[in-house]
């Protein structure tokens, strides 16, 4: 009896690599390799339907295109979003900043005037 | 933000890491692993590659919203059913007709590989499976034994048997999803 029919019911999580999706796609894969990628789209329904979609796309290199300019939009907001909230987090804190530099204001000057009067001439009386 | 950097830290560490001090950086590390599919995965219901563009980027605001709401067990499902969502909602929007409504069924096919009792002795099992795969339909065995078992390729498939891409891929998925019925059905009657 085939052991393989017992994989049928095996499910894959296994992630795959844009690359290979690419070579899918291009046909560039060997018949083991497609069968491979075929196997996990059979067995997931994510991958499936976005190869299904993938496959819609009318010139291929358009993909890598289109992806690269997702990704490159992704991270302009996400650093956007950081920056933002990292200027909140200094507009936030600035009474403490502010705080601060009174302190040291004041005690510069405490130590100013103290220097000052012990160290000022004695008064000499007639 | 270089995603290649982490290529060697899981989907589950980065959102541990973003977990931890909630910083969308660990989140572009890794959306950026499925810009690809869940862009096909919005070509093929919207059809249009700029309208495709536009969900993926919605998609993403989405779920870096919702990722700072709750914690996500299974990121890669959800992230499927998400954009899933969103398409079937601007098709709706579109056509001004009701989407197939989504079930859960994603999160638990995915992530409930051992649905079966595959604890049964593998003798018994294989008896089951290869009774299993004589009640399937004609072109469901057929299409199902020259995948799995004779490891056929899609296309080797399509010009062996005649029928379409389209159809091979229907028998290859439904003859498998009914091998599981079928299999749940026989271990629980035995």
């Amino acid at each position: 009896m085939n052991n393989d029919l017992l994989n049928i019911l095996s499910n894959s999580n296994k992630d795959i690599d844009n690359q290979v999706l690419m070579d899918y796609l291009a046909g560039k894969l060997s018949v083991e390799q497609k069968h491979e990628v075929e196997k996990l789209m059979a067995d997931n329904h994510f991958m499936n339907d976005a190869m299904e979609g993938l496959e819609q796309v009318k010139d291929p290199i358009n993909i890598e295109l289109l992806v690269e300019q997702i990704n490159r939009d992704l991270r302009k907001k996400i650093d956007k979003k950081i920056k933002l909230k990292q200027r909140r987090r200094l507009k936030q804190y600035s009474w403490i900043y502010f705080a601060a530099f009174l302190l040291l204001l004041l005690v510069m000057i405490a130590w100013f005037v103290i220097y000052r009067v012990q160290h000022q001439p004695h008064l000499i009386h007639p | 933000m270089s995603a290649d950097h982490y290529k060697d830290t899981t989907d589950n560490e980065l959102l541990e890491r973003f977990y931890s001090d909630k910083s969308n950086h660990w989140l572009g590390i890794l959306l950026q692993r499925y810009t690809m599919l869940l862009f096909g995965v919005c070509m093929k219901y919207l059809k249009n590659e700029e309208d495709a563009k536009d969900s993926v980027q919605q998609v993403f605001l989405k779920i870096i919203a919702e990722l700072h709401k709750y914690k996500v067990a299974y990121f890669k499902s959800w992230i499927y059913m998400i954009a899933k969502n969103h398409c079937l909602m601007k098709l709706r929007d579109r056509q001004g007709k009701t989407p197939v409504e989504l079930k859960e069924q994603a999160l638990a096919w995915e992530e409930d590989p051992g649905s079966h009792q595959l604890h049964a002795d593998k003798d018994r099992m294989l008896d089951l499976m290869s009774t299993a795969l004589e009640e399937l339909s004609k072109e469901q065995k057929l299409c199902v034994t020259l995948f799995y078992l004779d490891k056929k390729s899609y296309q080797e498939i399509t010009d062996r048997t005649g029928y379409s891409m389209g159809q091979v891929k229907s028998y290859i998925q439904n003859g498998k999803r009914n091998l599981k019925l079928l299999m749940e059905r026989k271990l629980a009657d035995k």
